[in-house]
């Protein structure tokens, strides 16, 4: 209480003494003093502004060829965690997904698929109840059934890199998925959505590229609907020794070599690399993401920590 | 103008040291009360209260503020038990769960024991469908929050019953009396499921769900004998708890596939077991007689052979 008095004292004083610009001046050094030491990019340290620049600057230089890196540098595993996402997830048809930083829209597409397959289910099921029905009846449903075979579902894919959606988006076209998908521009930390807006919140595999986490996860917390789900997908630490030494070495002397042949890149992929060993572990991304206020936070890991799915609820 | 600069100096380290503070990492005891009060905004739907961000929730509620959570404990005594922590009107992760779980039951006839119906059971609560993930995939959840509530209803019936006979306002009823009578008002807190209930004893059956569904069943059966007046503490303890529990799962299953008016012959066949177990009580107790007498008798004639034999003199 005492230290709240003395700095309203203080704040007090310089506005007496110095007027209203000493007052500026006194917020501004307090800005960038904070920005100074805040984030890295990498293993380097860099402040908040460089960071963002940074990233999109690493994003821009794979876009093109993401999906394809991503199979080689996974060895196509990528492809198995994103279906287990998509096996935690269970959505059901009218839900309403948004897929942070989901640029190629791999999610997105999946959740797609699991919604006509399970609609698919329902309506066999339906069909089965009513036993003996009429031509005219059969075709009246099916035309039905037709206008909505989503069910009201939706996937909004919002990533901060244009390069990388407009490459998302020619894949919608090339692979047909026309209904149930928006593209939007937009930054994590700050949503361009109305508050409790969407069932689930995903983000594969970008929550690390973010400057400001705890941001992120506040705005997550706030376009969920209240019973809504939090769920990222993100590369997490090992915790068997042995496979450690070997993913220690594959990701520092094979990835960025992988970059350089595939993408010519080796930067990007260097960063890529440092910025995973950076990234919080199981348990202190779990207490970030309690710290935004979600209830029931646990994790799963895969491939023993190489990658991990934290799942939390807004209740 | 010395003084002036030395000042500014002074305060901006004040303020530096105290920037921390003002930061306010949420404490675990802050962090639950910021999250049960971003709860109750769910739960006050009939009163329709501006919705509120969760900074400001955590802001306003303090601890010391009682004023503004009166009003609301009211209302909510209704859902929640006893218990300190929930007395002070605030609704846990658990008691919220068992409150999706009941709503979800009366879509349990149309969907099964399905994770659908626990989707619409949380839609029911203007709760997101997404909230489904927080339950067990095979809808083992309801089942055994269904299982659990049958049995403290019947705890209850009994226990009133017991009330009754204390106070002398009821005659004691015969052991077999009370326990065909105990096992008919369990089975009969089944009837508005009976379509989907054989679904519900498969899912009791899953390995996985093996051990809490022979909990319930354990406890069920020792509520029953409890009021029966059973104080035995040899062996006969599980004979009688075994015996129970086979005409209970026994009639259960008579009762699914009852097709007569009022299940009267799921009542006839629970009567008949029921006596059949009493006199199976019954033949052991005369057994059990014989046998000692036998054994008595044999004693004595063995000490009789060894008097006339003189194995038995004393020198």
């Amino acid at each position: 209480m005492a230290v709240v008095a003395n700095r309203r004292c203080v704040v007090g004083l310089c506005r007496r003494l110095c007027g209203i610009t000493a007052m500026r001046w006194f917020t501004r050094f307090q800005h960038t003093d904070r920005q100074r030491v805040e984030t890295h990019f990498g293993f380097e340290p860099v402040s908040e502004a460089e960071k963002k620049e940074k990233v999109q600057q690493v994003f821009d230089n794979v876009a093109l060829k993401y999906d394809i890196m991503n199979d080689f540098m996974t060895l196509g595993i990528h492809r198995l965690w994103k279906d287990s996402l998509l096996r935690l997830m269970k959505p059901y048809p009218g839900t309403r997904l948004l897929d942070v930083a989901g640029g190629t829209g791999d999610i997105a597409f999946l959740f797609l698929d699991y919604i006509y397959s399970q609609r698919e289910i329902q309506m066999r099921r339906e069909l089965k109840s009513w036993q003996n029905l009429s031509w005219l009846e059969i075709s009246k449903s099916y035309q039905e059934t037709g206008q909505d075979l989503l069910g009201g579902s939706h996937a909004v894919i919002c990533d901060i890199n244009q390069k990388m959606m407009a490459f998302g988006e020619k894949k919608a076209r090339q692979l047909g998925y026309t209904k149930g998908l928006s593209w939007v521009v937009g930054n994590a930390e700050e949503l361009p959505f109305f508050d409790d807006n969407f069932d689930i919140y995903t983000v594969g595999f970008g929550i690390r590229n973010m400057t400001n986490i705890k941001q992120a996860l506040q705005e997550a917390y706030r376009v969920l609907k209240p019973g809504g789900r939090f769920l990222c997908l993100e590369f997490s630490q090992v915790n068997n020794p042995l496979i450690s030494r070997i993913y220690d070495l594959y990701s520092f002397q094979v990835i960025p070599v992988l970059g350089e042949v595939i993408v010519g890149d080796w930067k990007s992929y260097q960063y890529l690399v440092e910025s995973i060993r950076l990234f919080p572990a199981q348990e202190e991304f779990k207490a970030m993401i309690e710290d935004a206020g979600f209830m029931k936070v646990n994790y799963h890991n895969l491939a023993s920590g190489i990658a991990a799915i934290h799942s939390g609820f807004k209740l | 103008m010395g003084a002036v600069v030395l000042l500014r100096r002074a305060g901006w380290r004040l303020l530096q040291r105290c920037e921390p503070v003002l930061k306010h990492q949420l404490t675990p005891t802050q962090r639950t009360f910021c999250k049960s009060a971003v709860v109750w905004r769910v739960l006050d739907e009939n009163k329709q209260q501006p919705p509120s961000s969760p900074k400001q929730d955590s802001e306003t509620h303090q601890p010391g503020e009682q004023s503004d959570s009166e009003p609301r404990q009211h209302s909510h005594s209704s859902y929640t038990g006893q218990g300190g922590y929930e007395s002070e009107g605030y609704e846990s992760e658990e008691q919220l769960q068992q409150r999706i779980l009941t709503a979800s039951l009366e879509f349990v006839r149309e969907y099964g024991w399905t994770p659908e119906a626990i989707a619409e059971g949380a839609k029911s609560l203007d709760l997101s469908a997404a909230a489904t993930g927080m339950f067990e995939n095979d809808g083992s959840d309801l089942v055994f929050h269904f299982v659990s509530q049958c049995n403290t209803q019947l705890n209850k019936l009994l226990e009133e019953e017991h009330k009754l006979v204390q106070l002398g306002q009821a005659e004691k009823k015969k052991t077999d009396q009370f326990l065909r009578d105990a096992i008919e008002a369990r089975l009969k807190m089944l009837i508005p499921y009976i379509d989907k209930w054989p679904q519900a004893m498969s899912i009791m059956l899953f390995p996985q769900n093996i051990p809490a569904a022979l909990n319930l069943l354990t406890s069920m059966v020792d509520d029953m004998w409890h009021y029966a007046g059973d104080q035995s503490t040899d062996i006969n303890w599980y004979t009688r708890r075994a015996m129970l529990a086979g005409i209970y799962n026994t009639t259960e299953l008579v009762m699914v596939q009852d097709s007569s008016s009022d299940y009267k012959d799921t009542w006839h066949f629970l009567e008949n077991r029921i006596d059949n177990a009493m006199k199976m009580g019954h033949a052991a107790k005369q057994v059990k007689s014989t046998g000692d007498a036998l054994v008595q008798g044999l004693m004595g004639a063995t000490i009789t052979l060894k008097n006339m034999t003189g194995l038995n003199q004393r020198r």
